[in-house]
Parts: C-alpha cells; sequence; structure tokens
C-alpha cells in the first residue's frame, strides 16, 4: 500500500516520461522504491565521530607499539652490552734491558711481583718527576695496605744521554725502591713497542745535546704474572690510581696455564 | 768525555722557581710572549736563562703562549654560552 503511495508521489512529469521511455534506456532508468523526501541515508563510510574516534585510537595504539617496541629494543642492546667483553690491550712482552746497577732484566723478572711502570728520560723538565712523584706516593699507600708487593720501575726512552749511571742518580730522588731500566736504543726501541708507547727523539743527536724528548704519559700496572692490567694517564689524581690499584690487587685471581708470548 | 748529568730534585726545584719568579715579571708587565717586554724583566731572564736548560727555558715559554691562547678561547666558549642561555636555548 505505501509504496504504491511512493510511486504516486513521483512527479507526474517524471512518471510520464518514464513510462514513455524504453525498458532499455539508460538514460531514464527505472524509478527504485527509495525514499525521494530529501534525508539522505548517511552511509557509515563519512566523516563522523565515530570514525573520528577510530582514527585517534588507532593512531595512539601505534605510537604504543612503537614505543613499547623500541624500549624492548633498547634494553637488549643494553643487556648485550653489559655481556661484552672486550679483551684486554695487549700491552706488555718480552724486553731485554739493564737495571741502574747494570745487571740485566727481562719481563721475567717482572714475575711475582705488581709493577709499575712509567716511561720518561732523566732530562724532563716536570712531567716525568710530577708523575714518578705521584707513583711513588700511590706505592707507599699500597705498601701500608698490602705491604710491598708493587715494583715501581722507570724506563727510559732517552737511551743516547740515560746510561746506568744516569738513571741511577736520577731514581734516587724518587722512590727508594724505584728501578731504573735502559739499554741500548734497540732494546730500548722495542721495550716501548711492546708497551705500544710513543717516543720521539730527535734525529742525529748527539750525547750532550739539549734537547727534549716527546712521549706518550702513562704508567702500566702489570700483575705478578706480568700481565698488564691498567693504564694510568697524567689527568688521573693520586687518589683515583691508589683505589684502582687496590681494587686490582683486591680482586686478582691468577690466571690458569697462560702460554708466555 | 762525560755528558751533563739530568738536575737533581734541588736544581729543578731551582729551575721553576726562577721561571715563576720571571713569568710573574712578565704577569706585571702584562706580556704573554717571553721576550716582547724588552729591558723590563732583564734581570729575572738572565737568572731564569742560568738555572734552566735552554730546551727546558723553550718548553716553559711555549707552554706559556699556549696556556694563554687556551684561556682566551675558553674565555670566548664561555661568552658564546652565556649569550645563547641569554638568548633561551638550552643545551
Amino acid at each position: 500500500m505505501s509504496m504504491l503511495r511512493l510511486l504516486r508521489s513521483t512527479p507526474r512529469s517524471l512518471t510520464r516520461r518514464l513510462a514513455l521511455a524504453p525498458a532499455s534506456c539508460p538514460a531514464f532508468p527505472r524509478p527504485r522504491p527509495y525514499s525521494t523526501q530529501g534525508t539522505r541515508d548517511q552511509t557509515p563510510l563519512g566523516p563522523s565521530w565515530r570514525a573520528g574516534a577510530l582514527f585517534i585510537a588507532t593512531g595512539l595504539g601505534l605510537v604504543w607499539y612503537f614505543k613499547s617496541e623500541k624500549a624492548k629494543q633498547i634494553e637488549r642492546k643494553e643487556q648485550e652490552l653489559a655481556k661484552a667483553s672486550y679483551g684486554k690491550a695487549r700491552i706488555g712482552g718480552p724486553f731485554s734491558l739493564i737495571t741502574h746497577d747494570g745487571k740485566p732484566f727481562t719481563q721475567n723478572d717482572l714475575v711475582g711481583k705488581w709493577s709499575l711502570i712509567y716511561f720518561g728520560f732523566t732530562h724532563c723538565p716536570d712531567i716525568c718527576p710530577e708523575e714518578l712523584d705521584k707513583m711513588s706516593e700511590v706505592v707507599d699507600a699500597i705498601d701500608a695496605t698490602f705491604g710491598q708487593v708493587v715494583q715501581p720501575i722507570f724506563i727510559t726512552c732517552d737511551p743516547a744521554r740515560d746510561t746506568p749511571e744516569q738513571v741511577a742518580a736520577y731514581v734516587k730522588d724518587f722512590h727508594p725502591r724505584l728501578l731504573g731500566l735502559t739499554g741500548a736504543y734497540d732494546n730500548i726501541k722495542a721495550a716501548c713497542k711492546a708497551y705500544r708507547v710513543y717516543f720521539s727523539t730527535p734525529p742525529n743527536t748527539k750525547p750532550g745535546d739539549d734537547y727534549l724528548v716527546d712521549h706518550s704519559i702513562f704508567f702500566y700496572l702489570m700483575d705478578p704474572q706480568g700481565e698488564f692490567v691498567d693504564a694510568y694517564g697524567k689527568s688521573t689524581t693520586e687518589a683515583e690510581v691508589r683505589e684502582k690499584v687496590a681494587e686490582a690487587i683486591k680482586s686478582w685471581k691468577p690466571a690458569s696455564s697462560k702460554s708466555s708470548s | 768525555m762525560s755528558t751533563p748529568v739530568a738536575p737533581s730534585r734541588e736544581d729543578r726545584k731551582r729551575c721553576w722557581e726562577s721561571r715563576d719568579i720571571y713569568f710573574s715579571c712578565l704577569d706585571a708587565a702584562q706580556v704573554v710572549v717571553p721576550g716582547e717586554e724588552g729591558t723590563k724583566c732583564d734581570a729575572q731572564k738572565k737568572a731564569y736563562g742560568t738555572d734552566c736548560a735552554k730546551s727546558w727555558v723553550d718548553y716553559f715559554n711555549k707552554r706559556r703562549v699556549l696556556a694563554e691562547r687556551q684561556k682566551a678561547t675558553l674565555k670566548e666558549v664561555e661568552r658564546q654560552r652565556l649569550e645563547a642561555e641569554a638568548k633561551g636555548f638550552r643545551r
């Protein structure tokens, strides 16, 4: 009944036109029985509050997802780094020098005691004396805590001028146990290379020349097996070195069967 | 032939003291580069040259100039930082 009324509600002119139109003409489709009262059906795909809310919710969901994934990745990386052991620098190695008393001294003589080794030269203006004083203070402090377990050693980078007598006179000014080492140029060069110490003697020097040797400023802690433990630069204070050496001594465990290089 | 013996602790101390006296004379004359002060600090300069080996004199002089230059750079950096902060930039 309502269908008929709907059909009747189409404008008369349109009905007449439609009635006359052939059934197969696409220009005049048959009227479909839907409402023509002006209100159009809102399709769910148009802009609406619901769509907007869904859009925002999806966006927030994605943001949260990415953030949590990234956090997980960062955590994974940190765990990896924490576990990673970087290995020890390959510092140290065989050397063959002479003490300030003229006796031979090699890397085997390091075994049995901790050693703090400083590379310098006796004609050094102020840095070497400062570092050696710092080293002496550390050795005294360690003596007080652990007994005489550390051997302080001074190795010269200036073999041309630093004869054993020269080195003997020099080390007297510092710690009483400070052992000075020197030797032939090639042996000194080999020792410096083993300890990765950079030094540059000006070329063509003659004994009696007045020159300064440019060299890297570190002292090296070697354990009672003669293996490298740590290096301390110019900027580390005496207190810091003392703490680190004490810590190393306390926590040291002899390594099992090491093959000597 | 004996090579000159390396300075002992007392020798080093004496050298450092002469150096410090000479440098404070330079500071008073507001001169940075040793040698630019003319004849103002001649006595101190002579003592400094006697007590310290030439290589040490050169080394200390160079270091003084470098330290001064570093001070100027650090001051400039600090000034720029304050300027940026005043403008509202954050680190």
